[in-house]
Formats: structure tokens, sequence, C-alpha cells
């Protein structure tokens, strides 16, 4: 998971004038919608050169065990691979790995490999590869080289002893034979796919790289000693301004039809323009086009659209714990410490806040109708989404103002705003962090909502994104409200990592203790090795969710992603547009 | 003079110490740490950012990590960002150094060689037309933002017209020789221009009133007087005398030259200095802020030495020693 939108404030007074710009340039487009649209035909050509926009630059560290932004992951999708990748139901289906079989409680999964799958320097893809990966990300030196992604490898059987140095022998993953290995996992592991699902590098080229090395090595950094299995590899890089991939003749699932793909670093509100004159070819997660923009580019023939629901929400998010500054220094999460923040204590409340805030207005006016409304906070893509077990706080200010009259919250000195039931004064401090234009926008509209129905709002000044979060880290403060975005994971519905008691992103603090079984218990073995079973403990979660309500969910942005027609072959996932970019092939490729 | 250069340079090694020390006591007391802004993925375990906090010495009392980076920095090491894992602060600001100056050279050049001019020609003929026009052109420049003049031109000349790149430096990165240079001054026009066009408008507007007051003094009497030509009336005496403040605003304008064209680098999607300057500041990656910091320190201090010297060049009457 990972926060959306650290975009440069600038970049959208730079939007905002593009759109002025783009306003008065209809002419333009019109040439456009008299090319005659390029229609697959005939079979696949060889050649040809396709340019991606990203629109932040990636920090440049290509080593998957060692990525840390999207951009660097975004571009390592065509020259890295796993053992599994997830499909269009975001199922994990072969990649590497051609099959797989697991043993009754699900600590052991066996991995049959493809084999005759080269990297990029010509060495056989081996198991003792797919060793080397966990095996590094386990060492005792991983972390503090600078590695972030143990979540996969906790789970594994001897990690502990592993990785605290007790032992050398690692028992987690096993080469049973040159394209056989095993995974071990300490407990019955309920997504085992999940965590065999990481990007594998070269043993033969980092064995002889200390791992504290290994984040700073050519190797991991530059052009040419990169190497992956992947379809393409790093031809070239301009740091922070292009990188070139060039095909991988002995792919595995054959030659790329491709010659190159190109990533340009490109400022957002020049995209738009460079998509209508063809420089740039495709844009898709993490950026996509802005959903103001959506209908300009619906109108250039030439370019394809796909408009999906991102994996990610925006929330209103209520806090409901304060933690004391002994916890904060001692970074101590223990509910038993937590202050209550009285002003938003009674559930009733947050439940009139959530009707008195027009949501769908949101997707109308800032989102351009694109986007949803939502009320379970876990991914609607998923198979654990229920909103039916949801209560539907759809805008209904009446209602609202009917729950606080009955709550005792009234106005009684007559200035418009409700006092509390004892008569104290009762205004709740809205924090929010720049970087995300629409939900900049939203926050002065939520102030305006709540005060319409009587509730007294001091919208705070937006402060930069690592001075928020640290501000939301440090919690012992006056927050009452807060405005955050959420990326949610692809690979599994575990709401732990937000919404536990004991997780540090749990903002709001909320302290629910039936919530906490419930999430534990969807992922307590064996019941939960049943998928059936996991299904219906999510939906009493979402339930208990939307009734507790610690955050209201405000709307979920749309994924917007375009590619120029004259691509074909592209397949898209949920999750991404890129796989299979072997298949990629371009017209009247030169 | 040498003696006062020497002096000068001397001098310079304690400002320098201090800026370090006032640089890191800014960039510590911003709110946050490098892991902070990273600590935005919840499948990360709280632990390994302590662990690797604790690794990068955040955990330290503020003078033992200043002491530790100016220790390794008097060794010549800028360190590691803490920001970009596995990043060098040398391999950073390295390439984007070498942009950056190239772009604001390209800017200074169209800068001086429009404004000098310009400036001149509207002294000698006040109140013409072209003068005027001078004028208009000065508050319009200045009062036009940068990203707005960079938007328009992006628009103009390279999606309408096609005739100018507008991201980045290169179209081609496998470019060498000749080629590659002209691919590059190719790139380097519309934000040249653009970075060059507020500058203009200021060193035209200075040029301009300087060269009336010199035009007006006596010593120009004298010399039509005496029947000197126009020309040398120009060059010899109103250049020369007017150019001093032109000096001293170049001196300043060294530093600006190198962390100032933050927009313009943006909008064009330059690789430069400036944008790294700001990611670091909102990264919090204090490794990277104090190397660039201390790089326009160094640059603005050097630069007014500069002028100094320029000016004994500019008026012989003006002596160091």
């Amino acid at each position: 998971m990972f926060m959306k939108n650290r975009k440069k404030a600038l970049s959208v007074l730079l939007l905002a004038i593009v759109l002025i710009l783009a306003a008065c340039s209809d002419s333009a487009g019109d040439e456009n919608s008299n090319q005659e649209k390029n229609e697959p035909v005939g079979d696949p050509q060889e050649g040809g050169t396709v340019t991606g926009a990203l629109n932040t630059a990636p920090g440049g560290q290509f080593n998957p065990i060692f990525a840390v932004d999207l951009y660097e992951e975004t571009i390592l999708e065509f020259t890295h691979e796993s053992l599994v990748k997830q499909n269009e139901s975001l199922e994990f289906i072969p990649s590497l790995a051609k099959e797989w079989e697991m043993n009754e409680d699900q600590t052991q999964v066996t991995f049959h490999l493809e084999e005759g799958v080269t990297w990029h320097d010509g060495e056989e893809f081996t198991a003792d590869d797919v060793v080397f990966t966990y095996q590094t990300m386990s060492d005792p030196d991983y972390i503090s080289a600078g590695g972030f992604r143990t979540l996969y490898v906790e789970p594994l059987l001897g990690y502990e002893a592993y990785n605290s140095g007790e032992t050398d022998e690692f028992q987690g993953v096993v080469a049973d034979d040159e394209y056989t290995v095993t995974f071990h996992f300490a407990e019955p592991e309920i997504t085992p796919l999940y965590m065999a699902s990481y990007p594998i590098i070269p043993q033969h080229v980092f064995e002889n790289i200390a791992v504290s090395d290994m984040p700073g090595s050519p190797e991991s950094l530059e052009a040419g000693s990169i190497i992956g299995t992947g379809p393409f590899k790093f031809a070239n890089i301009s740091d922070r301004e292009q990188y070139t991939l060039e095909r991988h003749e002995a792919y595995w699932q054959g030659k790329p039809y491709l010659d190159q793909v190109v990533w340009r670093i490109v400022e957002s509100s020049v995209m738009i323009g460079l998509l209508e004159n063809g420089d740039i070819d495709f844009t898709a997660r993490p950026n996509g086009i802005p959903p103001a923009d959506f209908d300009t580019v619906s109108t250039y023939n030439h370019m394809e659209l796909v408009e999906q629901t991102d994996f990610s929400y925006q929330v209103l998010g209520f806090k409901m714990n304060h933690r004391t500054a002994d916890d904060v220094n001692d970074q101590v999460i223990n509910p038993d410490n937590w202050i209550e923040n009285e002003k938003l204590a009674d559930q009733n409340i947050r439940q009139a806040i959530a009707y008195a805030i027009n949501r769908e207005g949101f997707v109308q006016g800032l989102l351009y109708g694109k986007g949803d409304v939502i009320n379970s906070p876990i991914a609607q893509q998923h198979w654990a989404s229920d909103e039916s077990a949801t209560a539907d706080y759809s805008y209904d200010p009446g209602k609202a103002m009917e729950m606080l009259d009955e709550a005792g919250y009234v106005d009684q000195d007559g200035d418009g705003l409700r006092e509390t039931p004892n008569g104290d004064e009762w205004v709740l401090n809205l924090k929010y962090p720049t970087g995300n234009q629409l939900r900049e926008r939203s926050a002065p509209l939520i102030a305006q909502q709540l005060e319409e129905v009587g509730i007294g709002v001091d919208l705070k000044q937006p402060k930069e994104m690592t001075a928020f979060l640290n501000e939301m880290d440090q919690d012992n403060d006056d927050t009452d409200l807060y405005l955050i975005g959420w990326g949610l994971e692809t690979a599994d519905p575990d709401p732990t990592e937000l919404w536990s008691i004991h997780s540090p992103w749990n903002y709001s603090r909320w302290n629910n203790e039936e919530s906490e079984a419930l999430i534990t218990a969807a992922r307590t073995a064996p019941d939960a090795l049943d998928q059936a079973y996991r299904k219906e403990v999510y939906a009493e979660w979402q339930r208990v969710y939307s009734e507790d309500l610690p955050a209201l969910l405000l709307y979920v942005e749309p994924a917007l992603w375009t590619y120029n027609s004259r691509i074909n072959g592209v397949e898209v996932l949920p999750h991404t547009l890129l796989d299979n970019s072997h298949l990629w092939w371009v017209n009247n490729a030169q | 003079m040498y003696k006062y250069i020497i002096r000068r340079l001397l001098v310079f090694i304690p400002m320098i110490f201090l800026l370090t020390i006032i640089i890191f006591a800014l960039a510590t007391a911003a709110p946050g740490d490098p892991l902070t802004g990273k600590k935005v993925d919840p499948s990360i375990s709280p632990e390994v950012y302590e662990q690797q906090r604790e690794e990068l010495g955040l955990n330290d009392p503020l003078p033992v990590q200043y002491f530790n980076w100016i220790s390794s920095f008097a060794q010549g090491d800028f360190g590691e960002s803490m920001f970009y894992n596995g990043r060098s602060v040398e391999s950073l600001i390295g390439a984007r150094l070498l942009n950056t100056v190239y772009l604001g050279l390209f800017a200074f050049a169209i800068t001086l060689l429009v404004a000098i001019p310009l400036g001149i020609y509207s002294a000698k003929k006040p109140y013409s037309l072209l003068d005027y026009g001078g004028t208009a052109f000065g508050f319009i420049g200045l009062a036009i933002p940068n990203f707005f003049f960079g938007l328009i031109a992006i628009y103009v000349f390279s999606i309408t017209f096609g005739w100018f790149p507008a991201q980045g430096t290169t179209s081609d990165p496998n470019l060498t020789g000749a080629a590659a240079l002209l691919d590059r001054l190719h790139h380097m026009v519309l934000p040249g221009l653009t970075l060059a066009l507020a500058g203009t408008a200021t060193y035209m507007r200075y040029m301009r009133s300087e060269a009336l007051d010199v035009l007006g003094s006596d010593y120009i009497r004298t010399a039509k007087a005496k029947g000197m030509s126009e020309r040398s009336i120009v060059f010899k005496h109103t250049l020369r005398n007017a150019l001093i403040p032109i000096i001293t605003l170049t001196g300043y304008e060294f530093g600006v030259l190198l962390g100032g064209a933050v927009i313009t680098e943006q909008v064009f999607n330059y690789p430069g200095l400036g944008t790294l300057f700001i990611d670091s500041i909102t990264n919090r990656d204090y490794p990277v802020i104090m190397a660039i910091n201390l790089l326009l320190g160094v640059t603005v201090l050097f630069g007014n030495l500069l002028a100094d010297i320029l000016y004994s060049v500019a008026d012989p009457r003006i002596r160091y020693d």
C-alpha cells in the first residue's frame, strides 16, 4: 500500500493554465478527429518504439528488492518478473513458475519453474535465483542496507533466526532441484502466493556483492548492469529525464515485437499536449489522465481510453482517540493509554457528519462524474468487498440535523453553531495535506457543508505532506478531522495495515475490539484458509466499520489510462496496463 | 590585488562553516525526517523504519549528526542520499549541476545580449518608439510569471508548431559530438528564453536608467563639446560607467543561476539542480539539502568576489590592496 498523489503543488496551478489554453484550442482537436483511426491490420510486425509518460522521476534504484517508489516499480514491470502474477480477476496465475502445489495446511508451496528462461545477460534462470532473492531479503543486513520489503519474508520458516544472525542456514525457501523450489512457512499461510509474488533478482550477478553494498552497486543503478528476466532490459538511463528499455532478444515467452520502450518524465500540465501530438504513446498507473482532461483526450481519435476504478480511496478521518505525549515519545501504540477525543466520541455524531457531506457532489463536481462513492473500506475490485454489508450514508442534511438534535448537540446561544450537550463550545479542527489538488479543494467544501448543518469547523491551513504525516504520527494534538488518501494492495484485501488498533496508520486511533477480532479471525488458519469463510468475516467487518465509522470514505478516484491506438496487443488489467508487453506491436513500424 | 583575493578567499572558510551550521539547523528543524515521507506504505512494518532511522543516525543528537556530516564532508565525501536508496549525493548532483550551468549560462547570454544594447539605445533615444516598446516589454517581462510564459511557449512553439522540443534535455541519449550539442541547444531554446525573460527585463531597465544618468553628466557633455564621435561616447564613456550596477547584479545572479530556475525546470521538465533542491527539501533529504545549499553558498560568494574584481576592470579608479 502507498499513499497517492504526492505531486508537486505547482502542477496544480500549471494544470489550470493548460486547461485554459486547451479551451482556446479547439481547432487543433478537430484536425485530429479527421484522422482515420488506426485499426489493427494483419499480423504483428517487428520493430518500433513506444513512449510512456511518468509525471515524477523515479528515485533511480532499479534493484526490485531495494526499490521504494511506484515510479521505479512501474519501470521494473518491463524488466523483472516474479513466480506468479495476477490476472483480470486478481487471481494469481503462472509466470516464472508454471505450476505449483500446496500441502494441506498451507505451510508449504512447491513451485515448478519454467525451463529455458534466460536472464538479460544470457545466464539461465534457476531455482537458486529464487532462493537467493528471498535469502537476501531475509539477510540480517537487508533492512540496514535500505530494504523495506520484509513483509514477503517474515512469514517464512526460520526467518527470525536467520535474520537475527543466529543461524546461517536459510530454511524459508529451498531449491529441490534446478527447476523446483519450495517455500516453507512458519505458520499456515493464508496468502502463500502473494508472498511468492516478489520479483526475482539474479544470483550470479549479486552473489559476490555484500548485501549492504547492493543498493549502491552498478548492478542496481546502471543501465546495462541491471539484469532481470523481463521482456525488456535497460539500454540507457538519463537520470530523471528518460529511461530507455530495449528488447530482450531471448525472452522466454518469445522475442518481443517492439525494439524499444521509452519512459519519459513529463510535467503533468504538458502531458495532454504531448499525447495529442503523439510524442507520448501511453500513460497508466500510477499517473494516468486527470479527470478534468478526460473529455479532451476522448476527442483524440488516435488514443484509446481506459476508465477503471483505482485501488485507492480518500477519507475524512475522525480522530477518535489521541495518544499520550509519553507514548508518542516512546513510539508505543497502547490503546489502554489512549485519551478519548470527546468531541467525536459519540457514534451518532460521526454518522451525522457522514450524512451531512455531499459525496456524490464531490464526484460530480471535482471528479467530473468519474470515480465512485463507496461505503466499504475494502477495494471494490476484491472478492471480499461487500457494499451491501455497509450503511449507505447518502447526502441527507435533514437526517444529519435530526441526529445531532437527538444527540443533544443543539445551538444554545443562537450563533448558528451547535454546542455540546453541556453547552460547551463545539468546534472541530479539520487538517489536511497539500499535494492532491482534488483533496485540497474538497476541504473547504466539507467545512462548508458541516457548517450548513450547524457544526463549527476550524479549517486549518493545509500542510506540506511530510509535515502533515509527521503531525499524524505524533498524534497528541488537537486534530479532530483529517483528510488523507490511501492506496490499496491489489494482492489481498486484508485491511489490517490501515484499520488494526495496533497499526500506526490507523490515524483515527480507532479502538474497536469487535473489528480487531474480525480482522484477526480473517487471517487465522485453519478457518481462514477457506476464502468463503474470509469473505463472511470481512462482510461482518465491513458492517462494523461502517457502523462505528472511524473514517468516512469520501470517494475513489478513477484510474484513467490511455494508449495510442497504433499500439496493438495491449491488455488492460485492473491493476496494470503493462502486462505481457512482449506482445505489444505497432502499425507501420520501421 | 592578489593579496586582496587571497584575503577574501580566506574569509570564505569561516563563512562557509557558519553557513553549514545554519543550513543544518534549519533543515533538521523542519517537521519530519527523511523516513517520514517514505512512511506512507502501511505494508512496511514500523520496526523497519525504526531500524533504518537508527542506521542512518537519525536518532543521534543533532550535534553528533552534524559532526558526522562535517567530518565526512571535510574528507570530500558528500555522503549518500537518505531518501533515494543507494544513490550517492555526488551521483544525484553530478549531471544536473552541468545541466543547470548550461541552461543558466545560455539564459544569461541571452539576457546580456538583449538587455545591454536595448537599454543603451533606449537611453540614447528616450521616449522614442523603441524606448516605449522596450519599457512595455520590460514591464510585461517582469509581470508574466515564468511558468505562464513557459507554458505558452510550449503550447505555441512546441505543441502547435512543433519547432522546439517541449521537455527534457535530449531527444536521443545516444547522440554524440556535434549532433548531441545541437540537440542540447535545441532543447535549451524554450527554457532558456523563459528563464531569460525576467532577467532581461530587469537588466534592461537598469541599463536604461543608468545610461540616462551617465548621458546627462558633465563629462559626457564635455566629450560632446570636444567633438568626440557618438560611437566613442557610447562605448567608451557611457557603457563603461553604466556597467557598474550590472556587474553588481551579475554577482548576485550567480547563485540564482544555480538554484533559481526551479519553476522553469519544472515546466520544461529540465533535470537541473532546482527541482532536485526542492524535492530534497520536501523529502527532508538532509545530505542533498546540505550539499546543494553549500554549492549555492559558495557560488554566491565567488560571484560577489568576481563582481568586486570586475569593478576594478570596468572602473580603473577602483583599486583593492
